[in-house]
Formats: structure tokens, sequence, C-alpha cells
């Protein structure tokens, strides 16, 4: 008996719950609610007060929408449980690699009619704008960042190493004999790479194998021809083997993904890494990095025409199932908090504020989502707030916009970093893996997954 | 005899007396308590001592002795900043309700098909052992999608604690194990309550579960036990941090929390299962020794 | 009898509450009369619980290997292509391989070596509990932490606890987890660490039921410890070193936390097991997982084991008579 009462009490709460919930969702005329993704888990109390305190502008402003923030880190794994379990909150973020597919497969809300509203919908950068668009030509996510690869460099070690910390290289060459001279004068890692299963792996090789000019595709959607296997990819692992087991510059963890190399080059033990121009937040609000250490530049490009720096950036897309008011709160929510301080002086300054009131980077280098005027302007009104060492970063500021940004293969992306994963941890723990052999596996694992849309 | 004095008598008193013997086969008990010691104790003192070191120390110098003095403020940021103590009341929370769940379900399920006996108790039975002979990872996928799409509710139990609490009382094992121990149970005693007009739910609560508190203590101890462990299926299940129980939470947070902290963090995981232990040490021997059951 | 036989032995030579009055014509009333809706409502929460999350998800399983399932459309019937694909699938054999090896090498590590120090400790005179505490406290910490710590103790670099530790003697640096070849055997060392003292536990339990007399006649007739140890406690101890043996296989053939959360199957999939594959399948892709194939390959898993298992209890019912 208490038992059935026990289970009849708890189906009864979940209903209530469910029917609560909904009931919140469909809006009544007077206040609407919607979740949004706010920070990493784990990030500092600091960065959380300051994305409260932006919600708390955005709902004074809007008296008629509540915000919950709701702490959010894309993975592949964790995203995919989110997606099937549908306790995604209604504003998510996914990268540009899956924004589209996701679009396709109907998992994301057209926002193309609250969209086209906005008064800087025309400056959008067509090439970031269509990131977004999926297949039908609809609007199914909007930027929040777009960020270009370049190199990571810690200036103390340069210094330490007798190398000159303004001066990062320029060439692959240059980069493979600083890895040399810090391993050797330092005992530090002179050159990481991320080398993990979770697609991190492949994505870095891919980014080295771009600014060598090669491509791991042709073509599009579940045509696309794979081409992992091409002369451009060689020639990067056999670089990286030559760091690996000749110089015995790269040091000995051959496991990092994205957020462990970040922790170790903030501990000072790694010298040089490759990851998105942007990641100086992470830095900071994770691993509370020592500024005077970070020097940001360029990855070397070779001299061809088709080498070229990967680009990549983060979508902001709403649940599909979300009804029309929780879509216009959404759209709003998106202007206020991702686009506005980009396109409004006033929004610019006060994002700004709140972010240096809470001891957050502003500043950090990114790419234009709108055209490089916009982008110029927004930069000369947030800069007296800038408080991230800039003239360290002047290698890249100067160089990125010489480079042409490449897009991340269009075609089952995630499908195709994973499949060079395998290569890259073999080179980087195994002195006589045969390279050719294996890139051509990974080539027909990811045109099957090419072929399958998955 | 596990825990006592006394030997099996596979080395008689006279070969004890013999020196060949005492110190040969001493020397070896004082090796193995060596290995022991050094091997079992010394991760778990190491994570201690690395709790409250200063991390560049430990990174450094992973074997030294607080070189440079202590940092109790490891534990102190594991607690407030990194809320060690939120993802641990969170474990607690989970093993409360898994252990009522298995509780409920051994005892009922036992009980009725011990001591009511129905007539298709033995089909019962029979799902039972087979249930106990599947892997586990058989029911991994169809498991998460009902739990992601449920028949009935039409609502997604994922970042819900049912999710958790309800699969875990299907532990097939905890069943036959009480099953047996009510079998053995004197059937005079039934006779006699019934005979005194005890119904069954009498008969239950007032005579057998009193005399049941030492499977059902060996029971609680391996379900809290079993949940503080549990990795995989809250992994799937919870994906708000805010719910996760430590084991989940301690490995997404490592990219983002000084190796000290982190260590303190750990420590703080272990204090529960180890101070259980020393306290229910007998307990967990017993079972671990499976009453027996493995005998010849 | 095994411990098999105990479990089915069934419960009719102990007589229930309801063989104590005769039932003349059973209808529905008779029953409720007869106290069966009780029971039911006393077998409630175990049919609940065990129908709607062991046995219903055990026929799905069967269901979903033979469907192409994705959370968005409904299941269409493929009949055994997931079973093929995941043949086919390259990774496949190497899963198998690992699992094999994990498997192998923790029985090398954990199987005997228990045993060895059961012995040793079922004579010991005096405060023997010290012994079994000790053995058994790596047992109560939580996997994650141990898995977690030791991965701090395997970095690889010189100044890594245990490369520090092996300096000492002028041994290493190792790769640890960094290298192809060592990355499965420090698995199963972590793993032997965290597990043998459970294993150890039985078996002292075990060895202190063996009967005193055995040895004490075994004594008499001129054995020595040795002897005693071959003829009498082996003998003696057959069915829970069986038991123990085949729970083990079946135990390290599902394991999944330690790649996990050592490597993610690394590096370059040398220590990719079935259960790791099995997750990447459902879980390891953004856009939705491949429920066919995880289940297929859960399905080809069990399927394994069970066979394993009649063989092994075939093979070693002889063995193990009483």
């Amino acid at each position: 008996m208490k038992s059935l009462r026990r289970i009849a009490t708890a189906v009864g709460l979940a209903g209530l719950v469910a029917a609560i919930a909904s009931a919140a969702a469909v809006g009544s005329t007077k206040s609407v609610t919607i979740s949004v993704a706010s920070l990493i888990p784990g990030s500092t109390q600091a960065a959380v007060d300051q994305f409260n305190a932006r919600v708390a502008e955005f709902e004074k402003a809007n008296p008629t929408i509540k915000v919950k923030p709701v702490d959010y880190q894309w993975t592949a794994p964790t995203f995919a449980a989110k997606l099937a379990g549908g306790t995604l909150p209604t504003v998510f973020e996914v990268p540009f690699t899956d924004a589209r597919t996701l679009g396709d497969n109907g998992q994301l809300a057209d926002l193309t009619p609250y969209v086209k509203k906005l008064p800087y919908f025309s400056k959008y950068n067509p090439a970031v704008l269509a990131e977004g668009t999926d297949a039908k030509g609809q609007i199914i996510a909007l930027p929040k960042g777009a960020y270009a690869q370049a190199l990571h460099y810690n200036r103390s070690l340069f210094k330490e190493a007798g190398l000159d910390p303004n001066k990062p290289p320029t060439t692959w060459a240059q980069l493979r004999a600083d890895a040399k001279a810090i391993a050797a004068k330092t005992g530090k890692t002179g050159y990481a790479e991320m080398a993990k299963d979770d697609n991190t792996a492949g994505w870095i090789l891919t980014t080295v194998v771009y600014s060598l000019g090669g491509r791991m595709e042709v073509g599009t959607g579940t045509s696309a021809k794979a081409t992992l296997d091409n002369p451009k990819t060689i020639q990067a692992l056999n670089l990286l083997k030559a760091m690996r087991w000749t110089d015995n510059s790269m040091g000995s963890n051959f496991s990092y993904s994205w957020g462990d190399i970040n922790q170790a080059f903030a501990a000072g033990s790694i010298g040089m890494y490759i990851s998105g121009s942007d990641v100086y937040t992470n830095l900071v609000q994770a691993s509370n990095i020592n500024p005077s250490i970070y020097g940001l530049s360029t990855i070397p490009l070779a001299k061809n025409k088709t080498a070229g720096v990967l680009g990549g950036g983060t979508e902001v897309g709403v649940r599909p199932d979300a009804n029309a008011a929780a879509k216009a709160a959404a759209v709003k929510w998106i202007d206020f908090f991702y686009e506005s301080p980009l396109v409004s002086k006033a929004q610019a300054i006060a994002n700004a504020k709140t972010l240096v009131a809470n001891k957050q980077p502003v500043g950090v280098p990114a790419l234009p989502l709108f055209n490089k005027q916009q982008y110029d302007l927004a930069n000369t009104w947030i800069k007296p707030f800038i408080n991230v060492p800039l003239n360290q970063m002047k290698p890249f500021l100067t160089g990125i916009f010489g480079e042409s940004v490449i897009p991340e293969p269009e075609a089952s992306t995630q499908s195709v970093y994973h499949s060079l994963d395998a290569v890259v941890e073999s080179v980087l723990t195994n002195k006589n893996t045969n390279v050719v052999q294996m890139l051509q596996q990974a080539n027909s694992t990811a045109q099957a997954a090419i072929q399958q849309g998955t | 005899m596990t825990d006592g004095e006394g030997s099996t008598g596979l080395i008689s008193t006279a070969e004890w007396h013999k020196r060949s013997v005492r110190w040969g086969i001493g020397g070896l008990q004082a090796l193995l308590l060596f290995a022991l010691v050094v091997g079992g104790l010394g991760p778990i003192l190491w994570l201690a001592k690395g709790a409250i070191t200063p991390t560049i120390d430990t990174i450094t110098h992973p074997m030294g002795l607080f070189q440079h003095g202590t940092a109790w403020s490891n534990l102190k940021e594991a607690w407030s900043t990194v809320h060690v103590g939120r993802y641990f009341w969170n474990t607690v929370v989970i093993a409360f309700g898994s252990w009522a769940s298995q509780l409920l379900v051994a005892t009922t399920g036992g009980f009725a098909l011990s001591v009511l006996q129905p007539r298709y108790a033995k089909v019962i039975n029979a799902l039972l052992l087979t249930t106990l002979f599947v892997p586990a990872v058989v029911l991994l996928v169809p498991l998460y999608i009902e739990i992601v799409h449920p028949p009935l509710i039409h609502h997604s139990l994922i970042d819900s604690y049912w999710a958790v609490w309800l699969p875990a009382g299907a532990s097939a094992f905890n069943v036959v194990l009480v099953k047996r121990f009510f079998d053995n149970l004197p059937r005079e005693i039934f006779e006699a309550a019934r005979i005194d007009g005890a119904g069954p739910f009498r008969l239950f609560r007032s005579i057998v579960l009193p005399m049941s508190k030492p499977i059902l203590g060996v029971v609680s101890i391996f379900a809290v036990l079993a949940s503080w462990k549990d990795f995989l299926w809250p992994l799937l299940v919870l994906t708000n941090p805010n719910e996760q129980p430590l084991s989940v939470r301690l490995p997404s947070i490592q990219a983002q929390t000084s190796l000290g902290v982190f260590l303190a963090a750990m420590f703080i995981a272990c204090l529960v299962p180890i101070a259980g232990f020393l306290i229910f040490q007998r307990s967990f021997l017993r079972g671990g020794g499976l009453g027996g059951a493995l005998k010849g | 009898m095994s411990a098999l036989d105990q479990l089915r032995e069934p419960a009719l030579t102990k007589r229930g509450l309801s063989d104590v009055t005769v039932v003349p014509r059973r209808t529905p009333a008779t029953w409720v009369r007869g106290g069966g809706l009780t029971t039911l409502l006393f077998l409630l929460p175990l049919l609940f619980v065990f129908g709607a999350f062991s046995w219903y998800p055990i026929v799905r399983t069967v269901i979903m290997s033979l469907q192409h399932t994705n959370l968005v459309q409904p299941a269409t019937w493929v009949g055994f292509k997931n079973f093929e694909q995941v043949w086919h699938d390259p990774l496949f054999p190497i899963a198998v391989k690992n699992t094999a090896y994990f498997a192998g090498l923790a029985l090398l590590f954990g199987y005997p070596v228990p045993l060895i120090a059961a012995v040793l400790m079922s004579e010991v005179r005096k405060r023997r509990g010290i012994y079994s505490a000790l053995a058994y406290l790596p047992v109560v910490i939580p996997p994650v932490v141990a898995v977690l710590l030791w991965k701090v103790f395997y970095d690889a670099s010189s100044a890594g606890a245990f490369n520090t530790v092996l300096g000492w003697v002028h041994l290493g640096p190792y790769p640890w987890l960094q290298s192809q070849q060592w990355a499965m055997p420090s698995l199963v060392l972590e793993s032997t660490w965290a597990n043998a003292g459970a294993t150890v536990i039985i078996y002292l339990a075990a060895l202190t039921s063996v009967q005193t007399e055995l040895y004490e006649a075994a004594s008499v007739d001129g054995a020595g410890i040795v002897r005693k140890v071959w003829h009498i406690t082996l003998p003696q101890l057959r069915g829970v070193l069986l038991v123990t043996m085949i729970l083990q296989i079946i135990g390290t053939a599902q394991v999944f936390l330690e790649p996990y959360l050592f490597t993610s199957g690394g590096p370059a999939n040398a220590t990719l097991t079935v259960l790791l594959l099995i997750f990447n399948y459902a879980f390891g892709n953004s856009l939705g997982g491949d429920y066919g194939a995880a289940t297929a390959l859960s399905l080809m898993l069990a399927g394994f084991l069970a066979v394993f298992s009649l063989v092994y209890l075939r093979a070693t019912r002889s063995w193990s008579t009483r």
C-alpha cells in the first residue's frame, strides 16, 4: 500500500511539474521565462557575478521576460545526451560545425522572422550568417563569436630560452627551432598539441594542414569527397613526428584536450600551442593565468595560395519546441547579450563595465561578425576598458587580417576530426607509426560518415 | 573468523615451533603487511597529503613532505569555490534514495516470494535468476532511451533523481540474498503468529523485518557503497552539473581546478566511504565474504 | 553443491503460509480471500521496478538491435544490418582484442596474488583484522577517485609521482598512459589495486571455513605446509576459485570506467574496450547516437559471455565436485 501511494505521488508530482513547466513556456501575455546557457561549470564566482549582472540589466529593460541562467558547456558526448533528453536550455550554443546539420534535422527553431527585424541585420558578415542558415534558407542560429586559430606562446619561457618574446615564429621551420630551444634550455614542453580522442586532436591537425595549404574535403553535403590523406597532411604529421621523436620538444603528455592544454599553459609548462584566438578568456576564468606570460601570434603559414587559417565559431540557437513568445524573448536575449555589445555603443560600454567590475577580460581578440568597419568601431568603444595585454597580442592583431580565414570542413565535421584523432595520437606515442596507412584508414572512415550524413 | 584470532590449522602448532617455519612464513606475512601498508594505505595517505599541500609543491616534488608548509586553504577552496559540499550533498541524496528503493523492493519482494509463496513464485524466481546473469551492458541503451522518453509519463526523467533511484531497485542479487535469508527463518514463529491472528502486513512489519537486521545491514551497506561509486549511469542521466554526484562531477572540473584543490576535493569525496568502512568494518568484511554463499 | 545449485534450490521444502489452508475451488473471490491480493501488493514494488527497469529494457535491447533508431523519427526495421555494421567496423576487432587483453592481464595480476595473500593472512595469529582492513581499504574508495588519483601518479614526466619513486632506484621515467604499449597494463595495475581487496576477503572467508581436522590428519601423515596447501587448501577452495574466476572474467569484459577516464580509449585506440565502443556508438556523436549499433554490440557481448559461461561451467563441473 505504502509503495503504491509512493509511486502514485511520484507520478503525480512529475506530471504536476511538467504541467507547470509547459504552462510557463506557453507564456501568458504577462510574462515568459526562458532558460539560457550561461558559463562553463566551474567558472569563477566573479565570472558568474558578471553574467548575473547582465541578466539583471536585461530583465530591467524587459520586464515581461524572466531569464534563468543554466551552466553550460558544449562537448560532443554531453550535447548528444542533452539533445536526446530534451534538457537543453531554451537558448543554447553549438559550434559552427553542427549548427546547420541540427537545423536541417529540425532540432533548432526557425528564427528568421525575428532576426530580420533586428536593426543591424544587414551588417552581418555573409559568411558568418551562412553558418547559421540551414539548407532551406531559414536562419536557425545567430553567431556568438567567431575565432581564428592562433598560436599562443609563453613570453617568459621565450625569454628564458634566449628567444625574443616580441618575435614569435613566422614559419614552421622557425617554430620547430624555437620549440627545440625552449625544451633544451628550460626543460619545459616547447610545443604541445591537443591529442585527445574527443575530436580536438583532429581539429588541431586540420588547422596545421590548412596552414600548409591542404584541405580535408572537396565538395559539400553527403556527396563530399574526403581528402584526409593529401600530401599536406602527411607533411604535417611528419613535422609532428620530427618534433616529437627527433627533437624531443613536445614534452611527455600526449593526451591534452582543450581544457587541459589551457590549464597546463597557464601553469607555465608549455612554450607554444595552437587553439582558438579567444581562449584567453578561459585562461583567465578557469586557470587564473598570469597575464604577463601570455603572447598571441598568428599560426605560421606556408607560402602558397591555399594556405590559410582555420576559422570557427559558436552559434546560438533556440529549442525547436519553443513557442512564439519564447522565441521572441530568446531573440531579444541573444540580441542583448551576444550581439548588441558589438553594434551598440551604449551596450558595448555597459557590457565592458560589468566585465571590468568583475575582473573579467575585455578586448580578447575575435573575428568580426559584422563588417570590418563595425569591428573597428566597436573596438574604439571599449578601448578605455580593455584589460587584456593587447600589446602582447600584437603579432596576431596585425597579422590576422592579411590572412585568409578558411571555414572548417563542411560535411560531417566532427566525424572527420574524430577519424584523425587516432592518427595524431599514434604519431605522438609510437615512433614507428605508418602514417600513410593510418591516414588512408582514417580517410575511408571519414568518407563513410560523410555519405551517411553523420 | 575473518577478523579474528586463531588460524585455519594449515600450519600446526608443531610447525610454528620450527624456526624455519616461523621465520619463513612470518617473514612473508611481514612482507605482506608492508606491501599492504605501502600499497593499500600509501596512495590514500598521499591523497591526504596532497590535499593540504600547495599545488606547485605537489607538481614539482610529488614525494616531498610539506617543503614549503601546508595549504589548508585547498580544503576550504574545494568546499566553497569548487562547491564540493553541494556535490557531496547530491551524492548523499542519491545514495539515500537508491538505498530506500533497493530495500523496499528486496524486502517486500523477498517476503512475498519466501513467506507468502504465491503459485506464480516459480516464474518470478526464474525471471530473477535470469536477470542475475544478464550483464549490465545489455540494459544500458534501452534504459537510457526509456528515461529520455518514458512510455506513460511523456516527460523526460533526465535530470531527475528518479532516473537513478528507480532503476537502482532492480537488483536481483539483493532480492535473492534477502529471500534466502527469509527462507532460513524458522517457520514455527510464522505459524505461531498466524494462529495468533496476524495478517501478512503484521507478520512483515513486526516479525520478519526485526529478525532480518543482519541481512538488511549487509544489503544497506552495499546499496550505499554501490550508489557512492556509481559513475556511468548518473553521468548519462544527470546532465545538469548542479545535480551531479561527486563521482560524475570530479572528472569534469579537473581542467578548471588547480591540482591541490582538486586533490582536496577528491579527499573530501573519500571521507564518508572510509569513515563508514572503519565504523562498520565487521559488516563490510562479513558481507564481503558473501556469508559463505560461495563455499564449495 | 555449487553456488548455482544453492540459488536454484526451490523453497518447496519450506512450508509457507499458503499451504496451511486447503482451498476447494479457485475463483477470484477465493483468491482475494486467500490473501492473493495482499501478496500481489507486496510484490508490486518488485514487479514494477524489475518490469520497467530490467525486463522491459532487456526485451527492448533485442528489438532495438534490429532497428534503426534516432529519437526524432519512428524506428525502422533493418534486420541484421546493425550486426553487420558492427562486425565490419575496423574498431570492432580492436575493441575485442583490447578487452581480451585487459581481462587476461587482470586475471594474471589479480587472481593468484589475492590467493597467496589470503593464505598468508589466514595464518596470521594476532590482529588479522589489520590485514583485512588494509586490503579492503582501496575497495571502498570511489572508483572515480581511484582512477583520477592514479592518473596523477601516472604523470609521464620525470617529476611524476611514480617516475620520481622509480627514479630513486634509477628506473624510468616511464610513459605510462602516454604509450600504446604501457597504457593497458597501467589500467590493469590500477584496477587490480582497486579491486583485489574484495577477492582477498572472499578467499579469506572460504579459507577459514576449511575444517581443521583435514589439516591435522595431513600433519599426522607427515605432510609439510606446501603439500597441505596443494592437497587440502586448494581442493577445498575449488568452488570459490572457479566462481571468482568466472565472475572476474565477466566483470572485466565489461570494463568501462578505467579506459574512459584514464585515456578515453587512447592513445590511438590502444585502450578501446567493447563497452567504450558501445558508449561511443550511442553517445559519442554530438548529432545523435547510433542506438542500433550500440544495442547490437551489447547483445553480441552478452551472447559471448553467456556461451563462455556455459562452456566454463560444463568444463569445470567435473573439477568442482563435492
